[in-house]
């Protein structure tokens, strides 16, 4: 558990996450009136939504009025390693199918295995033993087709 | 009793050969998960889910492969509660407790092979209580109509709230959180898209498997960079788990007495296999702590909560296969297994299908076997498993999970909508918000307005009928004590403290 005292009692984390949360609830509860069909059950698309939506928002507000104490949510300076982590994971499915599944997933796996502590060569050579063991073992052996990519397609 | 030939039918589906290397392949891969920090059951099973799904395996074998899988990883969780002090998931807290003073005391191969027998024994009884009770639950179960459903259903939502010790508040708006998201795409009553912002990928909804793997695995490495780089645990490797019977003599008491009060705590809807191993734990050192001994190396502080807990999860099937609605974040998933592959639980299964019932009972029998078999002679090889640098292991559990994901739906929009669920597991779990009630009602919202709006297209409109049956005003009686307690707990002691393990492991499973 991460959770230690950051600033005495202003506790915003949980004061920010249940606004959101109930601004959240409110749009819900409106947008599911637009939901509604001449035909079809008496309860129609738009109740359980709404159901959903007070009991959400309900919390979301205590969530506002008793907050629990912030968390710890960046540790300097591993929180580099995060962001860095975080964009890989956003952008190896945009290259995926262009450049392929043994490419992307080797250049990922680098990147990842760098984030995490180990020195280029341990890194590149883990990458490339999951990238293209991963293929070979979904694509060849489990018959699983996977974007080979221009280079090998 | 016919019960007897469905159970012979379900072993002799479970023992042919492609099933037992299944088996044997599931508990050994099940094992060196569980082992290793930071994975549990649930990241472990959710990650091999879509594998098994798109390998097409006929439903059965991949029933057995997965229910080994879980069990492996429970048997795996222990050995580095023992080893590391850190459980390999919740239901493994306990059993750091005594479980490591006694591997500090060089009592390590004692404390794996009591586990290990234990774990047996659990699972065991679990097993014969299955199949005791789950019929009779299907008995009973005929008589519930889409109004006792939806009853159900809010029972079990508002009961994951109490039971588990966190915040209540923040469980149940995990639960709602779930619950919206599940209403994403379009309504198979009506036909109507909802909340899909035109975006025709969203036309089928969030998939529970896409939100199951972003929420527990790359949430989890996400958050894993914050305890600092270069994790190597520090175990010492151990050859083999070895006891001697005088031993194993004294804490036969409480594997028995763990093993009945974790079964009938997982058969409670809300409750799951950590609440098993805590009740069997803190029972069993009010009965049997004369010398003042638990907490520092009693054998039986090991042995009770690990047969708590292997004989709460069994017990937590009784529930999720007779009627359909899991308890907890393992029931969860495994939940979400069948589903994928077109099975419904509930008590048309047993009618229907009792095939696939008996055999995955037969399956999980197997697997508690076939892990005591493996775990005491192989212990040392998973103890060395627990030395693969973090920077090796992070990665290749990420690229599978994408793998895995891809591999279902060949669409990158998933494996978008995995990450972001990793983003918001991650939020949630530094906000102490627990991630398994937004996997539960992403997973049962679907059918929980299905049961509401049949019960009120039968009766016309006229809500009376929700509370028109016993049962419905039983369930709504039963969820309102629930609720009353859970607030009493929550205002008596500020939220228990946790035993600290070292990975956040703790809101992340059952």
């Amino acid at each position: 558990m991460s959770s230690t005292r950051s600033t005495p009692s202003l506790r915003l984390s949980d004061r920010i996450a249940g606004a959101i949360l109930l601004a959240l609830a409110i749009w819900y509860w409106i947008a599911a009136g637009g939901y509604s069909v001449a035909y079809g059950d008496p309860a129609g698309p738009s109740l359980f939504p709404r159901m959903v939506a007070v009991p959400l928002g309900l919390f979301a507000a205590f969530l506002i009025v008793k907050p629990d104490p912030d968390p710890v949510w960046f540790r300097w300076p591993h929180v580099w390693g995060q962001i860095a982590m975080l964009a890989v994971l956003i952008v190896y499915p945009i290259i995926l199918e262009p450049a392929g599944f043994p490419l992307s997933t080797s250049v990922a796996a680098v990147l990842l295995a760098r984030i995490l502590g180990a020195s280029w060569l341990q890194a590149v050579i883990t990458g490339l033993v999951i990238g293209f063991g991963l293929f070979f073992l979904f694509d060849g052996v489990f018959g699983l087709p996977l974007p080979t990519g221009p280079l090998f397609g | 009793m016919e019960i007897l030939g469905f159970l012979a039918d379900g072993f002799a589906t479970a023992l042919t050969p492609t099933n037992i290397g299944l088996a044997l392949f599931g508990c050994f891969i099940g094992t060196i998960i569980g082992a290793l920090p930071g994975l549990g059951p649930v990241n472990g099973v959710a990650i091999l889910i879509p594998l098994a799904f798109s390998l097409q395996l006929p439903a059965g074998s991949a029933l057995i492969l997965l229910a080994c899988v879980y069990y492996g990883c429970m048997y795996g969780g222990r050995i580095s509660s023992i080893m590391l002090n850190i459980p390999g998931d919740e239901p493994a807290m306990m059993t750091c407790l005594d479980g490591y003073p006694m591997a500090q005391q060089g009592k390590a191969p004692e404390a794996l092979a009591i586990s290990g027998i234990a774990s047996f024994v659990g699972a065991v009884a679990a097993t014969i209580g299955l199949v005791l009770f789950a019929p009779l639950l299907v008995q009973f179960a005929i008589r519930f109509g889409p109004a006792e459903y939806f009853a159900l259903y809010v029972m079990a939502f508002a009961t994951i709230g109490g039971i588990t010790g966190a915040n209540p508040a923040k469980t149940l708006l995990a639960a709602g959180i779930g619950l919206a998201l599940g209403t994403v795409g379009i309504d198979p009553q009506s036909a109507v898209p909802r909340y899909t912002f035109g975006s025709f990928h969203l036309y089928d909804g969030f998939h529970a498997i896409v939100a199951i793997v972003g929420l527990f695995a790359i949430s989890e490495a996400l958050i894993l960079l914050e305890h600092g780089i270069g994790g190597h645990s520090g175990a010492v490797p151990v050859n083999r788990a070895f006891a001697r019977w005088p031993d194993i003599r004294k804490s036969l008491g409480a594997m028995f007495r763990g093993s009945g009060l974790g079964f009938i705590s997982g058969i409670l809807p809300g409750a799951g296999a950590s609440l098993g191993s805590f009740i069997a734990y803190t029972l069993e050192k009010r009965y049997s702590n004369n010398d003042d001994t638990f907490g520092k190396g009693d054998p039986r502080g090991v042995a009770a909560p690990e047969a708590g807990n292997n004989a709460a999860a069994g017990g937590a099937l009784v529930p999720m296969l007779a009627l359909g609605v899991p308890g907890s974040g393992t029931t969860a998933v495994l939940l979400a297994l069948l589903i994928s592959l077109n099975i419904t639980p509930g008590p048309l299964l047993f009618q229907n299908q009792p095939d696939i019932v008996w055999g995955l009972i037969a399956a999980l029998f197997m697997a508690n076997v076939f892990l005591l078999i493996l775990n005491l002679p192989l212990v040392g090889l998973f103890t060395r498993m627990l030395s693969i640098p973090m920077w090796a292991l992070m990665p290749f559990v990420v690229m599978i999970s994408f793998v895995g994901i891809y591999s279902i739906s060949h669409s990158t929009f998933d494996l978008q909508v995995m990450v972001g669920f990793g983003v918001l597991g991650f939020v949630l779990r530094k906000l102490e918000i627990s991630v398994v009630p937004v996997v539960l009602g992403l997973l049962l919202g679907g059918e929980m307005e299905s049961m509401l709006r049949r019960a009120l297209a039968i009766s016309g409109g006229d809500a009376g009928i929700l509370v028109s049956s016993w049962i419905s005003i039983g369930l709504y009686t039963m969820t309102g004590c629930f609720l009353v307690i859970a607030v009493v707990l929550a205002m008596r002691k500020p939220r228990r403290p946790v035993a600290q393990p070292a990975a956040d492991a703790d809101y992340v499973g059952d």
